[in-house]
């Protein structure tokens, strides 16, 4: 049984068709990446997904429940995490509090008050490593730490299923071999299904993805293993335009 | 930190209330101008609990002061014949609340889907409309009012009467403050409290964060216009004994309740207490020093104050003693 499954989603702002007609799965515990260019309409299935808007067409499944018309909330409910590409944590509540509003609400949220929300905070905190900024607020973070709590406050969530958009834009080499460590460390410890959506590092994806969904123009190109997708021709294309020789016939 | 001292924060609340009304029992002369800081701070305690927790600002805000008072006035002007004699206050209190619960769910439901500005206009049209539509189809007499200082006399007697309108009506204001600086804390500590906090500083965040935004806006809205509504019975119904249309729904009032927020310190537990106090203050004494134009010279000095201290008094202070002792005390 798929985790999630989409099936021909489509989304249009006015006349550009932002997303059309994507159909894949994700299944449970699968670490994979959706991969594309700028505007390939990445951002806009993350939304559709765990619900900031809805669908113009097409069906999502979580989990078999249809959760097509699920207001945002309620996903989250039933396990959908989501990090934002520019973090966007709560500025002026703490670390702490921050981590604990996602145990408060997310899916186990109707069992777990303010104290117990608390202690959970304090033992992502942990994973994260950032304890000594527990009390400060979270606007006053570097990038790069706001980022973990972000990750910290959604995995608190005890999602089934985390969308992180762009967890590694704008890191230089060495954070980015961090956070993959870091990202799989989480799939393996909490036996969640991260799908990572990627614009351009592909240094990232290779050592992150088991699979990989590239997305062009808000299509489907390639639904692959990691490897054979990044070296499928029409990826290349896509990423680098038409090798040179094929210029050369044409020209 | 353990569960009581989570509550430590009620205690200076709870003595500068204290202060205040022991002021005004002491020097019986200054009763009036307590009576009337205990209405500003009350009016931004109860205000707080919505604007403040939830950064949204309704300017109709007065329209549940408004329909309190009418609660008030109808259970007295009704019923004042019925030897019910004290009780008619005290269905005067409970109408007061039904009304204003009914009203803010009905405004709620609508208008809370709507954001910022949005919500604000909004709010604007349900107090005008509201006021006319008390005047033009003439509910509770129209643009007449309802003026029953007299049934509320043959209610009560001459004497209990007099008690109840000078003194009591504001003791009664007190408690609605109190009551409302209370709820707010309880607010805080609790899951309401985080989901609102959430909300106001990012509301798509919340969302997707699993906050039912709707839901936990709806609940502050409900509550701080119930406040609201218990403090136009309080206030203006039993202290003045009428009510006209014009007065209960003039929007100066919601102007003032956003001021007071915005000077304590808007989402703080203190700052309604120290942006009434501030307010009512500086008001009484420029009406004494340059009588009418204290609003000329007030509406500047309040400008200037809002945009060098955004988050206002208590939010500085709450900045200045983080780490201290004090911590614990002030939020």
């Amino acid at each position: 049984m798929a985790l999630l499954r989409c099936e021909n989603v489509t989304k249009r702002f006015g006349g550009l068709v932002a997303v059309d007609s994507m159909t894949f799965e994700i299944d449970s515990g699968e670490l994979m990446a959706i991969v594309g260019p700028n505007g390939a309409g990445k951002t806009t299935m993350f939304n559709l997904i765990n619900g900031v808007f809805p669908a113009d067409e097409g069906k999502i499944w979580f989990e078999d429940l249809d959760v097509t018309n699920f207001p945002a909330y309620k996903r989250a409910h039933l396990g959908m995490g989501r990090t934002f590409q520019i973090p966007r944590p709560f500025a002026s509540a703490s670390v702490q509090e921050n981590i604990a509003i996602g145990a408060m609400f997310g899916s186990a949220g109707a069992e777990i008050n303010v104290e117990r929300a608390m202690e959970m905070a304090d033992h992502y905190i942990e994973i994260i490593g950032l304890k000594k900024h527990r009390d400060k607020p979270a606007g006053g973070l570097t990038p790069t730490e706001k980022k973990l709590v972000e990750i910290a406050r959604a995995l608190a969530m005890k999602p089934r299923l985390l969308l992180m958009d762009e967890a590694m834009a704008g890191m230089n080499p060495k954070d980015i071999d961090g956070m993959v460590s870091f990202i799989r460390h989480i799939r393996d410890t909490e036996g969640i299904a991260i799908v990572s959506m990627v614009e351009h590092i592909m240094r990232a994806v290779a050592g992150l993805a088991e699979r990989v969904i590239v997305m062009h123009q808000g299509a489907l190109l390639v639904d692959e293993p990691t490897r054979e997708a990044l070296t499928d021709p029409r990826v290349v294309e896509v990423y680098l335009g038409h090798p040179p020789e094929e210029i050369d016939a044409q020209g | 930190m353990r569960r009581a001292q989570r509550y430590y924060p009620i205690i200076p609340v709870l003595v500068a209330y204290a202060m205040l009304l022991g002021y005004g029992l002491l020097f019986p002369g200054k009763w009036q101008l307590v009576a009337q800081l205990a209405f500003y701070c009350t009016l931004g305690q109860a205000f707080n609990l919505f604007m403040g927790m939830t950064g949204y600002v309704d300017f109709g805000y007065v329209a549940f002061i408004g329909i309190g008072t009418y609660g008030m006035a109808i259970s007295i002007y009704y019923l004042y014949d019925k030897g019910l004699g004290l009780f008619i206050v005290v269905i005067g209190f409970i109408l007061a609340a039904i009304f204003s619960t009914l009203l803010s769910l009905a405004v709620g439901a609508v208008a809370l889907r709507l954001r910022g500005a949005y919500f604000a206009i909004a709010t604007i049209g349900v107090n005008e409309g509201f006021r006319y539509l008390i005047e033009g189809a003439r509910i509770w007499n129209g643009a007449d009012g309802i003026i029953f200082s007299l049934h509320l006399k043959k209610a009560v007697g001459r004497e209990t009467m007099m008690v109840l309108s000078t003194f009591w009506a504001d003791v009664l204001v007190f408690t609605v403050a109190i009551a409302a600086a209370v709820l707010t804390l309880v607010f805080m500590r609790n899951k309401v409290g985080y989901a609102l906090m959430a909300l106001r500083m990012d509301e798509d965040a919340a969302k997707v964060m699993g906050i039912n935004v709707t839901k936990y806006k709806i609940i502050a809205f409900i509550t701080s216009a119930t406040l609201a509504g218990l403090l136009g019975a309080a206030a203006w119904a039993l202290k003045l004994t009428y009510i006209y249309p014009v007065d209960a729904f003039a929007i100066h009032y919601t102007v003032e309740a956003i001021i007071i927020v915005l000077l304590g310190g808007a989402g703080t537990l203190m700052g309604p207490i120290v942006g009434g106090l501030i307010y009512g203050v500086a008001k009484y004494f420029l009406a004494i020093v340059l009588p009418g134009f204290q609003l000329l010279i007030f509406a500047p000095i309040i400008i200037t104050i809002i945009v060098i201290f955004p988050e206002g008094t208590v939010g500085i202070l709450k900045k200045r003693v983080m780490g201290t002792a004090l911590q614990k005390y002030i939020i």
